[in-house]
């Protein structure tokens, strides 16, 4: 298989010249490992009662961010929630990339009447109120998280679509592929290990970009409550915290600066990985 | 593609210009019939794909159980016949404008979502043209102070309301205005029992009541425009017909507005007919946040209560929307670019 694109180590240094990448990049990492060990720092359940409710950040040293109307420990609760919001993000971003990176190959590759009724899908799930869709889907089939991750997927497959099948189109036609095509290799296997892994590195900074994208779908679709009832996810502490906001608005403040914070730094990290991969686009 | 982009000559005018927008008009409604069936295919087998019908839930809320009036109820309303029939019936009544009964409101559907509708137009279009100028004012700025800090300013605020979800930052805005300051009412469309003085009075209080579900939904599609329109004007700055007008010993700020401008604002055209869908859905859980009486209502309404007539007359009527603004926008593009003609 015959690879286009920089060298690797071109790569991580542009990457890494780029400061807002790289804060993004770290902070990542930080909102990760709480997610990883959350369990490790904070044993508890963060749903159990474990002080003085409506506690302000600072109030009582054992609760840095303080406690909501119940008086469950906030910082316990955002570090739990990174584990669901996070996750929720990931295989959302992974079933629109599945979907994306399968129709845009196919019609790519294809073209024709193929190409035809591919692109036509995608305007047509491009029409559809996005956020709308998902509410139904969610209330028809049930708030479970693996129905939410479909839901988001579905409604997010589109770019990723349009970007490997623009990739395909430029690809197909190369020596290489014809080359291949002239040894009598499958039309699946050139998409496959041919042609894919070539088209690959601007569809994974789209994904992650996607990545952000989904997780303010769910957080969303969390805060109207129609999330999953079992899963504490920072958009469904906004959607708890909402009732309170007269006397006691940071239970609605820290979970959507932790929201935020995440995104922006997923969006930053994209932004850097495609200023990596095309250097001419730089400055733009 | 901006990179052949010459100067903003007239090439089409007067008639010539009319006929050639009828043209794109007439293709675009013939595209839009499969697109509609599309819509309305997609969502009608979902909504078959929910446990249970409505009927269910309707009887259940009214307290029907004789088996004979269920059964003339299913009969009413064609559940008898198989899925693919009564797929084909809804159909039709859509050709009529027919979107069904809503049970719970007692009216058609139609008529329930047409006394939404304005509510939500009225939002989108003010969070669209908010978004629109402050995007396209910031990027210009930016633009035109390229790495000087009005750039570096812009580009963090971008960032910051790109990654903010719109609805925390609506309950964060009604925390400062509204609750701290009080300058802002909390939610709803016009004070209880109307204004009084007048309609002068009436339209500055729904203004009033504006303010913060614009900010709330607009300022994310802000950022967005900010972004495109900065990278848009450094690139159309940089081609050849700029520099022949600068070397005719144009001002830069006449270059910038008159030559840089124009072409810079196609990107941003484009991106505003792709994302009216996501406007119009943003806007259901804006209006949750301030108690907006729109359509978002009326959808989070029918859709806990099951009202599924209602879920899919907002879908189909939605789409309908959608298209409508991306052939407006086509329109907007082409007169933007007279050397375009739009396939």
């Amino acid at each position: 298989m015959q690879r286009f694109g920089l060298p690797r180590f071109e790569f991580v240094g542009r990457f890494s010249r780029n400061r807002g990448a790289l804060i993004g990049a770290c902070l990542m990492l930080i909102v990760a490992l709480m997610a990883v060990f959350a369990s490790v720092f904070f044993p508890t359940d963060p749903l159990r009662i474990v002080g003085l409710p409506e506690l302000w950040p600072g109030e009582d040293p054992e609760f840095p961010l303080g406690t909501d109307s119940l008086g469950r420990d906030i910082l316990s609760m955002i570090v739990h929630g990174a584990r669901a919001t996070l996750l929720i993000g990931l295989f959302a971003s992974a079933v629109a990339t599945i979907i994306g990176v399968g129709v845009g190959a196919t019609a790519g590759y294809f073209g024709g009447w193929v190409d035809e009724i591919a692109m036509r899908a995608a305007e047509l799930f491009q029409t559809i109120p996005n956020l709308i869709f998902v509410l139904t889907i969610v209330v028809i089939l049930g708030s479970t998280l693996t129905n939410i991750v479909i839901a988001i997927g579905i409604v997010s497959w589109t770019p990723i679509a349009r970007m490997t099948r623009a990739e395909f189109l430029s690809l197909r036609d190369r020596e290489f592929v014809q080359a291949c095509r002239s040894m009598g290799m499958s039309d699946f296997r050139i998409i496959a290990s041919e042609i894919l892994p070539n088209a690959l590195p601007p569809v994974i900074v789209l994904s992650s970009l996607v990545v952000a994208g989904a997780i303010l779908f769910e957080s969303a679709v969390s805060f109207l409550g129609l999330g999953d009832p079992n899963v504490a996810s920072w958009g469904r502490l906004v959607g708890d915290g909402r009732q309170l906001i007269r006397s006691s608005w940071y239970i609605c403040a820290i979970p959507g600066i932790a929201i935020m914070i995440t995104v922006l730094c997923l969006n930053l990290v994209g932004d850097g990985l495609n200023d990596a991969l095309n250097p001419k686009l730089r400055d733009r | 593609m901006a990179g052949e982009l010459v100067s903003p000559t007239p090439t089409l005018r007067g008639s010539a210009r009319r006929a050639a927008a009828l043209r794109l008009l007439r293709r675009r409604l013939i595209q839009a019939v499969p697109l509609m069936l599309g819509v309305v295919v997609i969502n009608f087998c979902l909504i078959q794909m929910a446990p249970g019908s409505f009927l269910e839930l309707m009887t259940a809320e009214n307290q029907v159980s004789d088996p004979a009036t269920v059964a003339l109820l299913r009969k009413t309303y064609g559940l008898e016949d198989p899925v693919w029939m009564q797929l084909l019936k809804y159909i039709w009544a859509l050709l009529h404008f027919d979107f069904g009964f809503s049970y719970r409101q007692n009216m058609p559907v139609i008529q329930a979502i047409w006394i939404h509708l304005p509510a939500t137009i009225l939002l989108m279009v003010s969070s669209i043209t908010l978004a629109v100028s402050i995007g396209v004012a910031a990027g210009v700025v930016a633009s035109m102070k390229v790495r000087t800090l009005w750039d570096s300013l812009v580009s963090v605020a971008a960032m910051f309301f790109y990654a903010a979800p719109s609805f925390w930052l609506g309950i964060m805005m009604i925390v400062l205005f509204s609750v701290k300051l009080g300058w802002l009412p909390v939610g709803g469309m016009m004070k209880i029992g109307g204004a009084s003085g007048g309609p002068v009075a009436g339209v500055i209080d729904i203004l009033h009541h504006l303010i913060l579900p614009t900010l709330a939904l607009g300022l994310f599609y802000a950022a967005i425009y900010t972004r495109v329109m900065r990278s848009s004007m450094l690139e159309v700055a940089q081609l050849d017909f700029v520099r022949t007008a600068r070397a005719k010993g144009l001002s830069r700020n006449k270059v910038t507005i008159h030559h840089v401008l124009r072409n810079a604002l196609l990107p941003v055209v484009t991106i505003l007919g792709v994302q009216m869908g996501t406007v119009l859905a943003g806007s259901v859980v804006i209006e949750s946040v301030f108690s907006w009486p729109g359509v978002g209502s009326l959808l989070f309404d029918s859709v806990s209560s099951r009202n599924y007539p209602v879920v899919l007359g907002i879908m189909v009527l939605g789409s309908l929307v959608v298209i409508a603004a991306n052939i407006a926008v086509d329109l907007i593009y082409m007169w933007l670019d007279p050397r375009i003609e739009i396939r």
